[in-house]
């Protein structure tokens, strides 16, 4: 069982990347190097929530991967829906 | 165990048991003299030790107590009858039964007989526009009935009809091939029942609202907006299909549980039989396929009924074409995987021969479930879609065949090898397979971009679909045939079988065979080529002999539930999975003892002993099966009326809904109807629900559930996750929406529609601030504060409020600036978006005030497990957002 303080600290990032990602959009960074660090820090947000609050880590794998289809399944869909239009 | 005597016995408590209706000796009239004296009879002369598969392996001396408890007693029925009732559970013949049951051999019938019920209907509408395609041009419809009666049709047939046919035999036979007293979750199987029926029964109401949906079984955009298709039964039919897609995902979760949960000790996914291993990935495929089109079906009601502008918008006919075939593809094979599973168990049994292949046949199917999503953009060749896809696809499309193949030859191989028996099951399958060949080999050519070009949107396609779906549905009814005996106790007459399978296939060709000469025809409408006359009136002929050859089946049927020959445990020499070593019609709790492959073959283990042995938990269960007198109060349950009330409310909340279009209701009394109906439909699903939350129901455990890969994730969480598994999609589909919109109107030129992040980073905060707060419930719950979970819920409670309060805000904001959701594609992505972001936030609220209320009384202390699965949902819910908010906020 993950202790209370991990929580606190996992939290406390959470908080600060949500407010670093607003920040890169007003950094004046080119937009597509901003778009990429600011997805970037959403998807490590993501995996700091499932790893830790829904305990994903300390889960069967199998769990991990069933969520992993999900997400692959999205990913074919809006990468070669978008590419279909390219 | 002494298999013979035994079975034999247990035919004997039988023939009362079927039904009990009649003397159960006197002979099947004129039928059984009748019945072939070949293959078939010679079959049941031994059919007596066809329990011979099932060998009691350990413990004989319990076994026989069991077994002499289900087949001495001459009067079964009764026993039986008043076993069911201490569950609560009224007998067949009461009306009120079929109404509260959760047993799954009950929903399995119900969904059978709700599923042919809309066959018939589906049926009779493919009649009338057969008659009226004796001819080119008007002849007895109008062009706008034709539209809705072949609309009508295909959505019918594929969604109401072919899919809840064949889960009707999966509910029936599953639970009893993997040895499991009941679905993970019986409540939810009879939700799921009721939601599916009374769906069906809404988009039937479409056809007295102005005319139901015209637009095509495909809805293609823009076809289906209310420019187009005002009618407001065209709303109802797309709420309909909505509803029945909730059925649908609620019924996969289930599956998925059961499937991985509740299968007997030592079956391992290798030894599964050929039917639930085809189920198994059929629900795999349905769980991700139908979210995807949940998400289509709501961003097409949200622009039938919010006014959302996605389909009129440029690249919105493109999209709702992706979003449909990503459904659509997998579809096929959702539809077609139970009818394979089914060929290959028939084939066993009647070429009394394990399947050649066998584990390449599974790894076959398994690999076709995962290419299913890999093919769709080969239905959109016509599109405006680039050629380097259209290449890919061809290429992914030709693969899929060669899994097919395999199975095939894999098929053919064992009916070579084996010594083949005749039966009307066995016609069927062998059918089934011959017009799955012709199906699939036509489609060979149209998987070839060239080819596709001439003959997309032809009859080619008509026939060629109907080879493969209702090839598919030709084994469904060797399915129907083969469990018949299972189901019921009696045998159906073995030379209307036959003659049913006669008219069946001769119909079914000269329905669909001479579309191919008539390619020619485009679809959809009533006009074609004089030259072709002949071919559609050969077609219409072959119609009226296939319905006859249904007529055939329904009597036969009928008849030989009260009238058919007593059918024994085992009346397929040769049937090797658990459902045959148990009597005809099981018992309602399935088993004699508990199901165990642990020595290698079936055995049943003393349910009281085998209680001691496992863990503490499921000694509730321990004496289940055994009349001994001494019930616990946690005997399973098997009735429960909240289900069916759940259903009602949504059915009448949708009917309502139907009214509204474009954010308008309709007007006059029609639309007080409407809102009248939404309020009451809404007050009922929600009082039906918390009546559900409420009510004491234990359902099945499984004391040896354990098995790769989810061996340690308990019944309810992984439910939870198999549900957020495809609400992963249902978002994902949502968001890959949006990008692909945006994509299409140009990346950057497309501005986020609030003027500035801030709102959406407060957002932000409240949101994480929420989750962290169901962590401190969880970590209260396990430190023993009562008062810290309660403290701990209701800030999520109040935190979820805020995140609302300040959505309402930024969104009043907008609205005034006449940013409404009509504005443009990027307001009408934004809102739907974030509104069903919110919409679950919503729901999650509901979930924690109630919480809220039973923590202040002092529970989860002892089982922390509700905050746990709760959290689960609510930390998804974050997450959501946290890919929302720099989306539709920042970039």
């Amino acid at each position: 069982m993950v202790s209370l303080k991990t929580y606190t600290i996992i939290y406390v990032v959470l908080f600060v990347f949500a407010t670093v990602q607003v920040l890169v959009e007003f950094a004046g960074l080119e937009y597509f190097q901003a778009a990429t660090l600011i997805m970037v820090l959403s998807f490590i947000k993501a995996a700091l929530v499932a790893g830790y609050y829904q305990h994903l880590r300390y889960e069967p794998r199998s769990l991990t991967y069933l969520m992993a289809m999900g997400l692959a399944v999205v990913l074919a869909l809006s990468v070669a829906a978008t590419f279909s239009v390219s | 165990m002494t298999d013979t005597d035994d079975s034999e016995i247990t035919t004997d408590g039988n023939d009362g048991a079927a039904m009990g209706t009649d003397g159960n000796e006197d002979p099947p009239t004129g039928d059984g003299s009748e019945d072939p004296p070949t293959g078939d009879g010679g079959m049941d002369a031994t059919a007596g030790d066809g329990g011979g598969n099932a060998t009691a392996g350990d413990g004989g001396g319990k076994i026989r107590t069991d077994g002499g408890e289900i087949g001495d007693a001459a009067d079964a029925v009764a026993a039986e009858a008043d076993h069911d009732h201490e569950h609560g559970l009224p007998p067949w013949s009461s009306l009120k039964r079929w109404l509260v049951t959760t047993n799954h051999k009950d929903i399995g019938i119900l969904y059978t007989i709700a599923s042919l019920f809309f066959l018939g209907i589906g049926g009779i509408i493919a009649m009338v526009f057969r008659v009226e395609l004796w001819e080119p041009g008007a002849q007895i419809m109008g062009a706008g009935a034709y539209n809705g009666a072949v609309s009508a049709h295909g959505l019918l047939m594929i969604f109401w009809f072919i899919s809840p046919f064949a889960f009707g035999l999966a509910n029936y036979v599953i639970p009893l091939q993997i040895g499991a007293d009941d679905l993970a979750f019986p409540r939810l199987n009879a939700l799921s029942f009721w939601t599916y029926f009374l769906s069906g029964i809404l988009f039937l109401f479409s056809f007295f609202q102005g005319g139901t949906f015209t637009g095509g079984w495909t809805m293609y955009a823009p076809l289906s907006i209310p420019a187009y298709t005002p009618q407001i039964g065209a709303n109802t039919t797309v709420l309909a299909l909505a509803l029945f897609i909730a059925s649908v995902t609620v019924s996969s979760v289930n599956f998925l549980t059961t499937l991985h949960r509740m299968r007997a000790e030592g079956l391992t996914l290798r030894k599964l039989p050929m039917f639930t291993w085809s189920i198994l990935l059929t629900v795999y495929m349905m769980l991700f396929a139908f979210a995807d089109l949940l998400a289509a079906g709501l961003i097409l009601s949200s622009d039938r009924l919010l006014g959302t502008t996605y389909m009129a918008a440029e690249g919105g006919s493109l999209l709702w074409t992706h979003l449909f075939w990503f459904f659509g593809h997998p579809e096929v094979y959702i539809v077609f995987f139970p009818a394979l599973g089914i060929m290959a168990e028939t084939f066993q049994t009647f070429t009394g021969r394990r399947l050649v292949g066998r584990k390449w046949f599974i790894a076959s199917m398994v690999l076709v479930a995962i290419q299913s999503f890999l093919v769709w953009m080969h239905h959109m060749f016509l599109t405006g879609i680039n050629l380097e896809v259209k290449t890919i696809f061809m290429a992914t499309t030709i693969a899929i065949s060669l899994p097919f193949d395999l199975m095939m030859f894999a098929l053919i191989y064992t009916m070579i090898k084996g010594k083949v028996r005749f039966t009307t099951p066995f016609l069927f399958s062998f059918g089934g397979v011959l017009l799955f060949i012709i199906g699939g080999i036509t489609g060979v050519f149209l998987g070839a971009v060239i080819l596709d070009y001439q003959l997309r949107g032809t009859y080619w396609v008509v026939a060629h679909f109907h080879y493969v779906m209702v090839g598919g549905v030709t084994a469904l009814i060797a399915g129907l045939y083969y469990w018949f005996p299972k189901m019921t106790g009696r045998m159906y007459n073995r030379r209307l079988g036959k003659i049913h399978f006669a008219g069946y296939f001769v119909g079914f060709n000269l329905l669909y065979f001479p579309l191919f000469f008539a390619w020619g025809t485009p679809r959809r409408v009533f006009q074609y080529a004089e030259m072709f006359t002949i071919w559609h009136q050969i077609a219409t002929v072959g119609a009226f002999i296939l319905a006859l050859s249904f007529a055939v089946m329904f009597y036969n049927l009928t008849v030989s539930i009260w009238r058919g020959e007593p059918a024994d445990d085992n009346p397929w020499e040769y049937a090797t999975s658990a459902e045959w070593a148990i009597p005809s019609p099981p018992p309602l709790e399935n088993f004699p003892g508990i199901p165990s492959y642990a020595d290698g073959t079936l055995s049943f283990l003393d349910r009281s002993k085998a209680g001691g042995v496992t863990d503490g938990g499921t000694v509730t269960e321990t004496d289940g099966g055994t009349v001994s007198g001494t019930e616990t109060s946690a005997e399973p349950s098997h009735a429960s009326f909240w289900p069916l009330a759940v259903g009602l409310g949504l059915f009448i909340a949708f009917l309502g809904l139907g009214g509204f279009q474009e954010g308008e209701w309709a007007s006059g009394m029609t639309g007080l109807f409407h809102q009248a109906m939404t309020v009451l439909g809404t007050l009922v699903t929600g009082g039906s629900l918390v009546g559900m939350a409420r009510e004491r129901f234990v359902g099945p455990e499984m004391p040896s559930a354990g098995h790769w890969p989810f061996k340690n994730v308990e019944n309810m969480k992984l439910g939870v996750w198999m549900f957020l598994a495809s609400d992963v999609v249902l978002f994902g589909a949502f968001i890959g929406s949006y990008v692909f919109m945006r994509f299409v109107a140009g990346w950057q030129a497309w501005q986020p529609v609030p003027h500035d992040p801030i709102p959406g980073l407060i957002n932000t905060y409240l949101l994480l601030t929420s989750s962290f707060a169901v962590v401190l419930a969880l970590v209260a719950a396990r430190r023993n504060s009562s008062r810290g979970v309660a403290a701990a819920l209701f800030a999520t409670f109040g935190l979820g409020a805020a995140f609302l309060i300040n959505k309402a805000i930024e969104w009043q904001e907008l609205f005034h600036e006449g940013l409404t959701l009509s504005a443009n594609i990027r307001t009408s992505t934004f809102y739907l978006t974030t509104g069903l972001h919110g919409a679950h936030v919503l729901i999650g609220m509901l979930f924690a005030i109630y919480m809220f209320f039973r923590a202040t009384r002092g529970a989860y202390l002892d089982d922390e497990r509700p905050i746990e699965y709760f959290g689960l949902y609510w930390h998804f819910v974050d997450i959501v957002w946290l890919f929302l908010f720099p989306l539709f906020y920042i970039l």
